[in-house]
């Protein structure tokens, strides 16, 4: 077959520019896959490198904790709930603990509620380093995750230091936090607190997440890889991220400046100073960005706290037996992920009636068919690492 | 439940909500609480998005009362078996949130999907009908979102054993009946 001289030139240029007929075809991204945060699985239908009517597919972290919470008691549930969102583990008890205080007519003292306060925010800021090590990875970029883990582990040895451990620690108890391990042998005589040098080393632990806050922002925010695959990619606008019950970072990278550490009272962020950062375009980079500035909120929240902190008890009085009267209560806290809260139903016995878990990653990822509408295959990935979920917390 | 009378002096959140969407204020403990009429559903949540401001989606669940507990503790009060279907809302800039309420038979209990007025209340429906077996009419994939396909039961109700404990005692309930009953710290 002979063809003209144009139509030589006209095929070479199609590889390009020639429209090509791209049936349906379904891809299956999971349940087991690099960069799905654990055990999540999306059902794409694509054609060409657009994805269209993306469903995820979850459950497979079910672990029933809303039936095992009905036949355990109160102080038994803390170290179910500390395995939620195992990435900020302790942020989980917080939201239980002060429903099941509250019930009870119980106020936890003042130094015990700082502790709270400290532990849950470097939570927050373990939580946000997991993020800033492994968002960079899924772009291609390795070197912020050994800078965002080396400080990450400073942190949990901080948390480890006082609890016992990096990331259950089970460490409240109603009424107040239990005695810390570092403090001396467990016997009744020896006034059990803070390990020696905690509150120092904290201070120190601050400066180097901060240093290392600039130095993943110098790393990451000039790479032009990055800022290629995230700006103007995956926007949510707020009201859609609103409808859909998107709550915490991601909603505050769409613009809106909604943050429960400033309208709830569940521990006393009201003594402190501290910006909610929030972002213009609701994309990728939007969320990234929101994550590296609340690091830094955080390390100022901590800093504060450590100057501030008030000596104590660590333990309101509470009968032996923990009975929650009967009654219902709602607890949300700011997780680092987002809205957590317990809906705690009590009949007046040692456990709750029914306890609903309202956990930040499983609403934020349900607005995942919304937003991967459309988009670009490879967009996925960037798309799922923003939004920052961890499939213990989607489950439960 | 005790249910507290809707008077038109009551200005907390729960009492203009109740206002609003033409329901009752429950009691809950530092809770707004609010419950409608289950075929006035979907409507009263309409109602709270656009004249009220509650626009977050927070969450929405249910919970059953029964009397007779395969698993957990029997209720000390005679319950009318029965599905309370439970919707948080709220605004995202004061952070006020109400749950509203809605009482559903215990028999094939059914109330119309969110999903038009919260396209966020999707998931939450599944799980709930999966967990209770409760039906939202409207709703456009009414499939399972955690069990496997072909479960059977709904594992949230208080007639559904759990497994592991028909197979094992649960060990941990040893300290709690041994402890003696003392008041005051320990």
């Amino acid at each position: 077959m002979t063809m003209a001289p144009d139509m030589v030139r006209h095929l070479s240029g199609a590889a390009v520019s020639v429209e090509l007929e791209t049936p349906d075809m379904t891809l299956n991204i999971g349940p087991q896959h690099p960069s799905t945060h654990g055990v999540l699985r999306l059902v794409a239908k694509v054609d060409g490198e657009r994805a269209f009517d993306v469903q995820p597919v979850i459950g497979y972290m079910h672990r029933g904790y809303e039936k095992l919470a009905e036949v355990r008691n109160y102080p038994q549930i803390t170290a179910l709930i500390n395995r939620i969102d195992w990435v900020s583990g302790y942020a989980n008890e917080i939201p239980f603990m002060v429903a099941a205080e509250r019930l009870m007519g119980v106020e936890p003292p003042d130094r015990a509620q700082f502790i709270r306060l400290i532990l849950t925010e470097m939570a927050r800021i373990s939580s946000h380093l997991i993020f800033q090590a492994s968002y960079p990875l899924e772009l291609g970029a390795a070197t912020p995750l050994f800078f965002a883990l080396r400080d990450r582990e400073r942190v949990l040895d901080l948390i480890e230091s006082v609890t016992g451990g990096r990331f259950h620690p089970n460490f409240n108890r109603i009424g107040g936090v239990k005695p810390a391990v570092g403090a001396g042998p467990v016997t009744r005589k020896t006034i059990q607190d803070l390990p020696a040098g905690f509150l120092s080393e904290t201070r120190d632990a601050m400066d180097r997440v901060l240093s290392t806050a600039d130095q993943l922002e110098d790393l990451v925010a000039g790479n032009e890889i990055v800022l290629a695959r995230t700006k103007e990619i995956g926007v949510i606008p707020p009201e859609v991220a609103i409808s859909y019950g998107v709550s915490g970072p991601i909603l505050r990278a769409s613009g809106v400046p909604f943050d429960l550490r400033k309208v709830s009272n569940y521990l006393p962020y009201h003594l402190f100073d501290f910006e909610i950062p929030t972002g213009e375009n609701g994309d990728c980079w939007d969320r990234w960005w929101i994550r590296l500035e609340e690091i830094r909120q955080s390390a100022s929240i901590i800093r504060q706290a450590v100057d501030t902190i008030p000596s104590g008890p660590l333990q309101a009085k509470v009968p032996r037996i923990i009975k929650v009267p009967a009654g219902e209560i709602y607890v949300r806290a700011e997780n680092p992920k987002g809205e957590m809260g317990y809906y705690v139903v009590s009949d007046g016995g040692l456990g709750p009636y029914r306890l609903k878990i309202r956990s930040a990653s499983f609403s934020n990822i349900s607005i995942l068919p919304w937003v991967l509408e459309g988009t670009l295959v490879p967009d996925i990935i960037a798309i799922l690492g923003s939004l920052d979920f961890v499939l213990g917390d989607v489950d439960r | 439940m005790a249910e507290a009378e809707g008077s038109g002096e009551d200005n907390s959140l729960a009492g203009r909500a109740a206002k609003a969407v033409g329901g009752v204020v429950l009691e809950a403990l530092e809770t707004d609480k609010v419950g409608v009429a289950a075929d006035r559903w979907a409507e009263a949540l309409r109602i709270a998005r656009d004249d009220l401001g509650l626009s977050f989606f927070s969450w929405l669940s249910a919970v059953h009362w029964a009397n007779d507990p395969q698993v957990g503790d029997a209720l000390s009060e005679e319950v009318t078996e029965r599905f309370e279907l439970l919707c948080a809302v709220s605004d995202v800039t004061a952070g006020e949130l109400v749950v509203f309420s809605t009482d559903l038979g215990a028999s094939d209990p059914t109330v119309d999907s969110l999903i038009g007025v919260y396209p966020g209340a999707d998931w939450h429906e599944r799980e709930c009908r999966e967990m209770f077996g409760i039906t939202f009419l409207g709703h456009p994939r009414p499939e399972n979102l955690y069990l496997p396909n072909g479960f059977v039961g709904n594992p949230l109700l208080k007639s559904f054993p759990l497994l592991s404990r028909e197979v094992k005692p649960w060990p941990g309930e040893v300290d709690v009946e041994d402890m003696p009953e003392v008041t005051g710290g320990g």
